[in-house]
């Protein structure tokens, strides 16, 4: 296989150099130097000058992506040890070590921006910085585990495909990573729920349940609709697509899906709209995820308190890493 | 998963209850370990550790499941019926592992120990005559010789940091210490393994080589192993009475199954 991280090399030091924004020159020739090169499609390596706004904008997108990653540990976690057979509870451990590696692989993205990786976990603890409003709810049955991992991942996937062509260059490299691992995360989850929707009756039910439970989360969660003019992370092409487009994208891909294992989604509103190739459904609750991501979602309390519990009781684990020379937590 | 009715080549009728105490001791230890280890999926003290212990447990869940799948063929079952419905009273597991999760100091000292032993082992498994058996342990052993190394370098780093890291390292010694020998103190059923070849060393040999092995790495880093503990050693207590640790596990890994025990999952 091809390594993903092997595409796209980074330019030699020489042609960096050569950028305009790269010379010594007045701020605002740099400024709009950059600009001209990020809109022209030109990517942009931890190295090269940046505008201060575009260093902050990256940094915040991949620091939430970051504390998503690590977050999202923890809902599937609590199922590790409740996996049903031995090849389920592989799988889940094998996809939640993925997501570890994801928070470290784009923690180090985050890191070469200039914020530690130590500040980034202490914002995340104390509420100062954001994760994906699907982390914030609690998980109930084993169904929950087929359908975040098939579900979530895939709206997650749809996201993050749209990244591996970001101008930002270290982000889309981690991301065709992280694309390539979810993918099988995927089928992992898919494969769950078609067990239990092809099971006992208790089974099919117990997957629908989970299903009803987090469709609003999945509508919410690649946020409101924005005016493209107005987004800055669209101008810096930090990221490609409004949120509207990645919605209607997951609809599209996984609606057909989910009916044609015989499942319903709880939405009566929810349907193609051929004329206009638009997906139409009950306007998500915006107010929930707005309350949801800043820590107010029935299980953000309980998810940070853990986190805090147990980076606490090991911390001499860390001191002792650090003593030896190794890398901080 | 169906399970296939023709007895492995290798496995001589009337030896069966003998070496389903083998591998089920093998299976269950590996299983077992590999429940404890995979507690810290996610909550490592560090990213990086956290990698590594995943990529450990799901090598021993590997292993368990080629053991059960081994015995699963002999006696014509599931490997996961065997993995999940058995009453946590009829689990054949060392009293090592039955020692939860604990601290970071517990986890190193139990995967360093365990792993130590269950290499002498192996190693003396890989001439079994089991044909099947000794060519799993050879592509376990593999594996295992990476875990050797990870738990060799931080019962290093533990001892040599004088404060909490070492006081944390000794008192985990003490407390999982005297129930590693169960590891390898010779089964029930001993002398038909023995005889048949199928577990070409006896036990108390294999615990001579261990001690022979790790007693001067500890000694180096001026630890030493507290006595065996008697029910360590006693062929009848090494893996039976596993206490509430083990069944606080067992309700909690056998809880998704015990729905519906005949579902598919």
């Amino acid at each position: 296989m091809t390594d993903p991280l092997a595409l796209d090399p980074v330019l030699p030091e020489r042609e960096r150099s050569r950028l305009p924004f790269n010379e010594d020159r007045p701020h605002d020739d740099r400024y709009r130097a950059f600009e001209d090169h990020v809109l022209a499609g030109g990517k942009v390596e931890a190295g090269d000058w940046m505008p201060d706004e575009y260093r902050t904008s990256v940094l915040r997108f991949v620091e939430m992506h970051a504390n998503s990653e690590l977050m999202g540990v923890l809902p599937e976690r609590d199922w590790i040890l409740r996996a049903p057979t031995l090849r389920r509870k592989l799988a889940l451990t094998a996809k939640i070590q993925d997501e570890v590696g994801h928070a470290q692989l784009l923690y180090r993205v985050a890191e070469d921006l200039g914020k530690p990786r130590e500040a980034m976990i202490d914002d995340l603890l104390a509420g100062r910085t954001k994760f994906h409003n699907v982390f914030h709810y609690p998980t109930r049955t084993w169904a929950d585990i087929g359908v975040i991992a098939w579900l979530v991942d895939a709206a997650a996937i749809v996201a993050q495909q749209a990244l591996r062509d970001s101008s930002y260059a270290p982000y889309a490299r981690t991301m065709k990573k992280i694309c390539w691992e979810e993918s099988v995360h995927i089928m992992h989850g898919r494969d769950v729920v078609v067990t239990l929707a092809e099971g006992t009756p208790e089974q099919r039910a117990m997957v629908q349940e989970a299903l009803d439970r987090w469709w609003p989360p999945l509508m919410q969660m690649h946020g409101p609709r924005s005016e493209r003019e107005k987004d800055r992370d669209l101008h810096w092409r930090i990221k490609a697509k409004t949120s509207e487009e990645l919605r209607q994208e997951f609809l599209t891909i996984y609606v057909p899906r989910v009916l044609e294992l015989g499942l319903s989604l709880p939405d009566p509103e929810l349907h193609l709209d051929a004329a206009a190739g638009q997906w139409r459904y009950t306007e998500p609750d915006w107010a929930e995820l707005r309350s949801v991501v800043t820590g107010h979602g029935p299980a953000s309390e309980a998810r940070i308190r853990f986190r805090r519990v147990q980076r606490e009781e090991s911390r001499w684990v860390r001191e002792t890493i650090l003593v030896a020379g190794g890398a901080a937590a | 998963m169906t399970a296939r009715a023709e007895r492995p080549p290798g496995i001589e009728p009337g030896l069966g209850p003998a070496t389903r105490e083998l591998l089920l001791a093998l299976a269950d230890d590996d299983f077992v370990l590999g429940f404890a280890d995979s507690e810290w999926t996610g909550i490592a003290p560090h990213l990086e550790e956290d990698v590594a212990m995943s990529s450990m447990a799901q090598d021993e869940l590997g292993h368990a499941s080629a053991y059960y799948r081994l015995l699963a063929d002999l006696v014509s079952d599931d490997p996961d019926r065997i993995a999940y419905d058995r009453p946590a009273e009829a689990f054949r597991h060392n009293r090592l592992v039955d020692h939860g999760r604990g601290d970071w100091a517990r986890t190193m000292v139990r995967r360093w120990l365990y792993d130590t032993a269950n290499a002498i082992r192996l190693e003396a498994l890989a001439e079994s005559t089991s044909r099947p058996l000794a060519e799993l342990v050879v592509k376990v052993r593999r594996e295992e010789s990476y875990h050797l190394l990870h738990g060799e370098a931080w019962l290093d780093r533990l001892a040599r940091h004088r404060g909490e890291p070492r006081r944390r390292l000794v008192e985990a010694i003490e407390l999982v210490g005297p129930d590693a020998p169960s590891v390898l103190t010779a089964l029930p059923s001993e002398a038909v393994l023995i005889d048949s070849g199928i577990q070409p060393v006896p036990g108390a040999d294999l615990l001579a080589r261990w001690s022979a092995r790790i007693e001067p790495v500890l000694a180096g880093l001026g630890l030493s192993l507290p006595a065996a503990s008697p029910a360590a050693l006693d062929p009848d207590t090494a893996r039976s009475g596993h206490g509430a640790a083990f069944n606080r596990l067992w309700t909690e890994f056998s809880s998704v199954r015990a729905l519906d025990p005949e579902a598919t999952w």
